[in-house]
């Protein structure tokens, strides 16, 4: 391998019980790159990623994540992860939670940034259970990205989120890539998928296709994205 | 009212429990097992007190008393040297023992009966069958002697405690360990559940936090409360209820802790294996009762059917009460074995029980 790969997915597959969560897939993630999970409910992404951080070992397989094979802790203080729910203490505040996973991660230093760059600074002495869907989605953002990892996984992170702050997420994504940081995001909604690098669609636990927008829409022969990815899923199907 | 929305509640719920086997389980069998438990213990129980007989009488009723007592079906009576009785109730191998002096025939002739019932005193519920058993080996003499007026003033000695202790103090000593052991089980339960159910758990899994940091952490978080907890609890009792206390409130305490330390790592394992707060709250009929029922609280655990015994031998807070009555009612100190080995005991389970938590955390994520 003469290329260093952020997050290098060999061929993984895993079962629950008799559904097929993932089968044989591969892929790698180039640092520096936001690369977009996309594939209907109950395709296998959040599989794929709890599977990246290590929470769910393969049955076949290996998953590498900053040169070290998986699961391993120690690589995991680089690595962010936002899941799907926001999973936040409801009895803290919202710099308490974020404060404490600061400290998990040894980064005290960075809650006040994390607090402003998901504009939560002003309400950070409110009590999460009281805050509605979109902030509380801010603040699980907050809590992932406190410790600036060199890896940041993002489950649907923007559901609930309103339009003009998703749109400053993925500035702040942006930017955070440009400083080096790899992103993988999951959605399904097609009008993120526009602003990643790459694309892995995702079927049935498997890698349809993979690349860039362009390429994705060049492979269909569609317009838009939201074509691309029925027709492809279509021709697997059948 | 609509029948017909009634009726689509009703069936909502009979449906949620039809797939929630855990629970159905629970109601049904539940009863049973505790029902069959108590039964067992109080009819069951095959093993009367233990109970020495001393006789030194120099007359004719000392013996006949002496016989009369060991086909008793109340006690299991067995004849000892008076010097021994003592160690032999410190010792635990009898509740009690009758001692009838040398002069006993003698005074029954003026007129009295006055064996000596020495009374080890620490346990609730032995002294009646030995008083009465006595009583009805006394009275077959009485029987003898019809006519003339016989007084019986069996002269009762308390190794432990007293005729001054009431019910409060024998079980306030195993109450103030059940109650801490009680609510920190519960609440450390449904807190560390809260962690998985609301997702935190996942996150966690996915940071450098260590397995053992995580139960090692929430022990010492739920420590603290508890240890206010049973600071409370103790200062309650021995102030405002005044529990008899022969021993070391630090000791108490110390006890107490490990008790509640206990409850907090079985709290975190046990929640490993529950996936609502419902499921969670059967820990308490399945955990708490028994251990109430069989940790020697209400019934020694010596007149325990030989089974049962040996589930109360392996019950972490069948050694907190015996620690607890041993300092409040014996006024043990740690140089008393007894004490050595049920502190000793209750410490092992909380290393059992946080090696345990650790290795089904690891299991129950992956």
């Amino acid at each position: 391998m003469s290329e260093s790969f952020a997050v290098d997915v060999q061929n993984v597959s895993k079962s629950f019980g008799t559904v097929k969560a993932l089968d044989g897939v591969t892929m790698r993630i180039r640092q520096g790159e936001i690369y977009g999970l996309l594939g209907p409910n109950g395709a296998g992404k959040t599989t794929l990623i709890r599977m990246i951080v290590g929470i769910v070992e393969a049955h076949a397989g290996t998953v590498t994540v900053l040169s070290q094979r998986m699961p391993n802790v120690a690589v995991l203080r680089h690595v962010g992860y936002m899941t799907q729910a926001a999973a936040l203490y409801p009895g803290l505040s919202v710099e308490e939670n974020v404060r404490f996973f600061a400290a998990i991660n040894g980064a005290e230093k960075g809650v006040k940034e994390a607090l402003e760059l998901v504009e939560l600074y002003e309400r950070r002495g409110s009590v999460v259970s009281t805050l509605s869907g979109g902030m509380r989605q801010r603040c699980s953002l907050a809590c992932a990205l406190v410790h600036k990892p060199e890896l940041l996984l993002l489950d649907e992170p923007t559901v609930g989120v309103d339009p003009q702050l998703r749109v400053q997420f993925w500035e702040s994504f942006r930017r955070m890539a440009e400083a080096g940081t790899t992103i993988i995001v999951s959605s399904h909604v097609m009008d993120e998928a526009e602003r990643c690098q790459r694309l892995g669609l995702i079927q049935y636990g498997r890698l349809l296709a993979e690349g860039s927008p362009n390429e994705i829409r060049a492979m269909a022969g569609t317009q838009n994205l939201e074509e691309a990815f029925l027709t492809l899923a279509g021709q697997k199907a059948s | 009212m609509s029948g017909h929305r009634i009726a689509a509640i009703t069936r909502r719920l009979l449906q949620g429990f039809r797939r929630d086997r855990r629970t159905l389980a629970l109601l049904f069998v539940a009863p049973i097992v505790i029902l069959g438990l108590l039964g067992y213990l109080i009819r069951g129980s095959a093993s009367a007190p233990a109970v020495g007989i001393a006789n030194e009488d120099q007359g004719p009723l000392g013996p006949i008393v002496a016989s009369a007592l060991g086909d008793s079906t109340m006690i299991k009576a067995s004849a000892i040297q008076a010097a021994d009785g003592d160690s032999r109730l410190k010792d635990g191998s009898l509740v009690a023992y009758i001692f009838f002096p040398a002069d006993f025939s003698a005074r029954a002739q003026q007129g009295t009966i006055a064996p000596e019932v020495h009374l080890e005193g620490s346990q609730p519920g032995t002294a009646g069958p030995v008083l009465q058993a006595l009583q009805q080996a006394l009275a077959t003499i009485a029987a003898q002697r019809t006519g003339s007026s016989l007084k019986v003033e069996p002269k009762v000695i308390y190794l432990y405690g007293g005729p001054s202790l009431d019910r409060l103090d024998y079980f306030g000593a195993a109450f103030i360990g059940l109650i801490v052991f009680f609510l920190v089980f519960v609440i450390t339960t449904v807190a560390f559940l809260n962690e998985r159910s609301q997702g935190t758990l996942e996150r966690l899994m996915a940071s450098p936090l260590r397995r053992g940091e995580i139960v090692v952490g929430y022990m010492l978080g739920f420590t603290v409360l508890a240890l206010i907890q049973a600071a409370e609890v103790l200062t309650f009792c021995l102030a405002v209820l005044k529990v008899h206390n022969q021993g070391n409130v630090l000791l108490i305490f110390g006890v107490e802790a490990l008790m509640a330390i206990t409850a907090v790592n079985l709290g975190i394992f046990l929640s490993m294996f529950a996936r609502t707060e419902f499921q969670a709250v059967q820990f308490i009929p399945l955990v708490i009762v028994p251990q109430f029922i069989l940790s020697g609280i209400l019934f020694p655990i010596s007149t325990e059917p030989k089974p049962l015994q040996l589930v109360s031998d392996v019950l972490p807070l069948t050694y907190a009460v015996s620690g607890l009555r041993d300092i409040m009612i014996k006024g043990a100190d740690l140089t008393w074995t007894s004490l050595q080995i049920d502190a000793g005991v209750v410490a092992g389970f909380c290393v059992v029980l946080i090696v345990a938590g650790i290795a089904t955390l690891r299991r129950r994520i992956a």
